[in-house]
């Protein structure tokens, strides 16, 4: 199909006009009502409940329980796209280079737990590290009495999301992995590199685009999760998301929410943008 | 990948790297298993291994509305947010895929923003935007909301549709002498029809699965199924949780056997082939 050119479309009918106009109007009308008015609402509590003033702004980066909230989210998120990375990224290896029918089975598995709720996936973790549940009865086994206390902590969190995220990880790596020309590696040992270095060298780098992506989804989804942690973690050390929940809930501080929901916002789409100017924003969701 | 040289090595590392693998596949797929042997456990908690089996709990999902009617309420929910993000979302991938206007950016941009909002921001958002309008705690709040986080998905999927349709069908059509109306219901929606298909479920799922909207604004009276799963996981540590996991888990593996069933019948026979290879 040719392109239009700009001739083409200036030379466009009215009718035309009102033809796009139709078509993209109601879309933009249901964004602009459904998803613009309720973020420009909490922009505006977050700065006028209960009074006009950048308070709530001053508090979260004032106040202890908010800033080691703040830092407590990033870290969480930071090591499970690292513990992710390691993770996926032999399996994804595998099934990438390999082709057989195992390697196949793994990445449909990896692929078909996105299918699969993460309430689903989160009480699964509940029922394996609960007190009753097989990860106790191990540590006791091996003489932990009394056994450590595994659920409701920030070890438990990063459990759950660790495995609820992982999928995401190895498809994206997966993804850059089979479009890599193996010869190159080849090329590599011919050319007298080792195993080692022809992977360090050749391999890792053109694997790169992947493993940006996956950390991007991975991390962000990590910042703003509210259930996994609030089923597995512990309700003392609590992320962003599930404080922004409590604060609405129990203690009906509006703006302060808000603020906070604001913040994790503009954190996100800071990130997305940079992304975007790097890489493409149209290859993060393939 | 042939190499004589060092090939006992070679084979190590190669089962090495095979092992690794597996072991972290084992660690995505089994966690989910458990929860089907918790579905004929006996025990009034959450216990594992399990101290006895029955079928108890199966019955008692079939006959709790408390269990039942969120599941209806889920799967209205999300027919109805579907069939919304599609009427909503087509006519604009038109616009966005065949035509060139101004402000197009624009109108891309807007589509996809949903997508960049964590959900519990949105969940904050709706919660005081729907109050404020006296509508939380009702289907259209629900439906709504999950509507317009679907809209970027259902967006890129049938914008990809559209992308692969060859024009040249539509061309033909009319010089053959069919008008506008018909080329477009017997030819361009036929064709596409697929692609919607998967952009319709794609939307669907998407709201049968969402937890953290439906938390905050669906209340008790329209409670959908992850809404009532994390109340009973939370607020009754009820075992019936562990059936709803096992048949939604059972759904979703009859979904792809379904949808991958070429896939994986070829998996099969491509596994013979190569036995064969190895056998000759």
């Amino acid at each position: 199909m040719p392109a239009e050119t700009p001739t083409m479309v200036a030379r466009k009918s009215l009718s035309e006009r009102f033809g796009t106009l139709l078509l993209v109007a109601p879309v933009m009308i249901f964004i602009i009502a459904v998803f613009i008015v309720p973020l420009v609402r909490m922009a505006w509590l977050s700065i006028s409940d209960p009074k006009l003033s950048l308070d709530n702004y001053v508090m979260l980066f004032s106040s202890a329980l908010y800033a080691k909230s703040m830092l407590r989210t990033f870290l969480i998120s930071l090591s499970v796209t690292l513990i992710c990375i390691f993770l996926a990224y032999p399996l994804a290896y595998y099934a990438a280079t390999r082709g057989n029918l195992w390697g196949r089975f793994l990445l449909i598995a990896a692929a078909l737990s996105f299918w699969i709720s993460f309430i689903v996936r989160t009480y699964a973790w509940l029922v394996i590290l609960g007190n009753r549940g097989p990860v106790i009865d191990i540590l006791k086994t091996v003489g932990f009495e009394p056994a450590p206390r595994v659920l409701f902590t920030t070890t438990a969190t990063m459990i759950g999301l660790t495995h609820i995220l992982l999928p995401y990880m190895i498809l994206a790596l997966y993804s850059v992995m089979t479009k890599i020309d193996g010869n190159l590696g080849r090329a590599a040992l011919s050319l007298g590199a080792t195993p080692f270095r022809s992977f360090i060298k050749v391999y890792f780098p053109l694997t790169l685009p992947g493993l940006v992506n996956g950390c991007v989804l991975v991390f962000i989804f990590c910042l703003g999760f509210y259930v996994t942690p609030a089923l597995l973690g512990s309700p003392r050390d609590l992320m962003v998301a599930g404080l922004i929940a409590t604060e609405v809930q129990d203690l009906l501080q509006w703006g302060l929410a808000s603020a906070m929901a604001m913040l994790l916002l503009a954190i996100t789409v800071t990130l997305l943008t940079i992304y975007d100017r790097l890489i493409g924003l149209d290859r993060l969701w393939g | 990948m042939q190499s004589s040289k060092g090939g006992g090595m070679d084979r190590v590392n190669r089962l090495a790297v095979t092992l690794v693998a597996s072991l972290i596949g084992l660690f995505v797929v089994a966690p989910m298993f458990v929860v089907v042997p918790m579905s004929f456990s006996s025990a009034q908690s959450f216990e594992f291994p399990p101290p006895g089996y029955w079928v108890g709990y199966y019955e008692k999902f079939f006959e709790t509305p408390g269990w039942l009617i969120p599941v209806g309420n889920s799967i209205f929910i999300g027919s109805v947010s579907a069939f919304l993000t599609m009427l909503l979302v087509v006519p604009a991938a038109f616009a966005l895929v065949r035509r060139q206007f101004r402000g197009k950016n624009i109108v891309r941009l807007a589509v996809m923003l949903p997508l960049m909002v964590p959900s519990i921001v949105m969940a904050l958002g709706y919660f005081e935007f729907f109050g404020i309008i006296g509508l939380n705690q009702t289907y259209a709040a629900v439906v709504l909301a999950h509507t317009c986080i679907s809209i970027p998905i259902a967006f890129l999927v049938v914008a990809a549709t559209l992308k692969g349709f060859d024009r040249n069908l539509e061309r033909a059509a009319i010089s053959l002498g069919a008008n506008p109306l018909q080329t477009f219901a017997l030819i361009t929606l036929p064709v596409l029809r697929p692609g919607f298909l998967v952009a319709l479920l794609f939307a669907f799922v998407h709201s049968f699965d969402e937890s953290v909207i439906a938390l905050f604004i669906s209340g008790r009276d329209v409670a959908t199924l992850p809404r009532k799963m994390f109340d009973s996981i939370t607020v009754d540590a009820d075992p019936v949780i562990a059936v709803v996991s096992t048949l939604l888990i059972g759904v979703v593996l009859i979904g792809a056997l379904i949808g991958h069933y070429r896939e994986i019948a070829a998996l099969f026979s491509s596994g013979r082939k190569s036995g064969l290879a190895h056998a000759r």
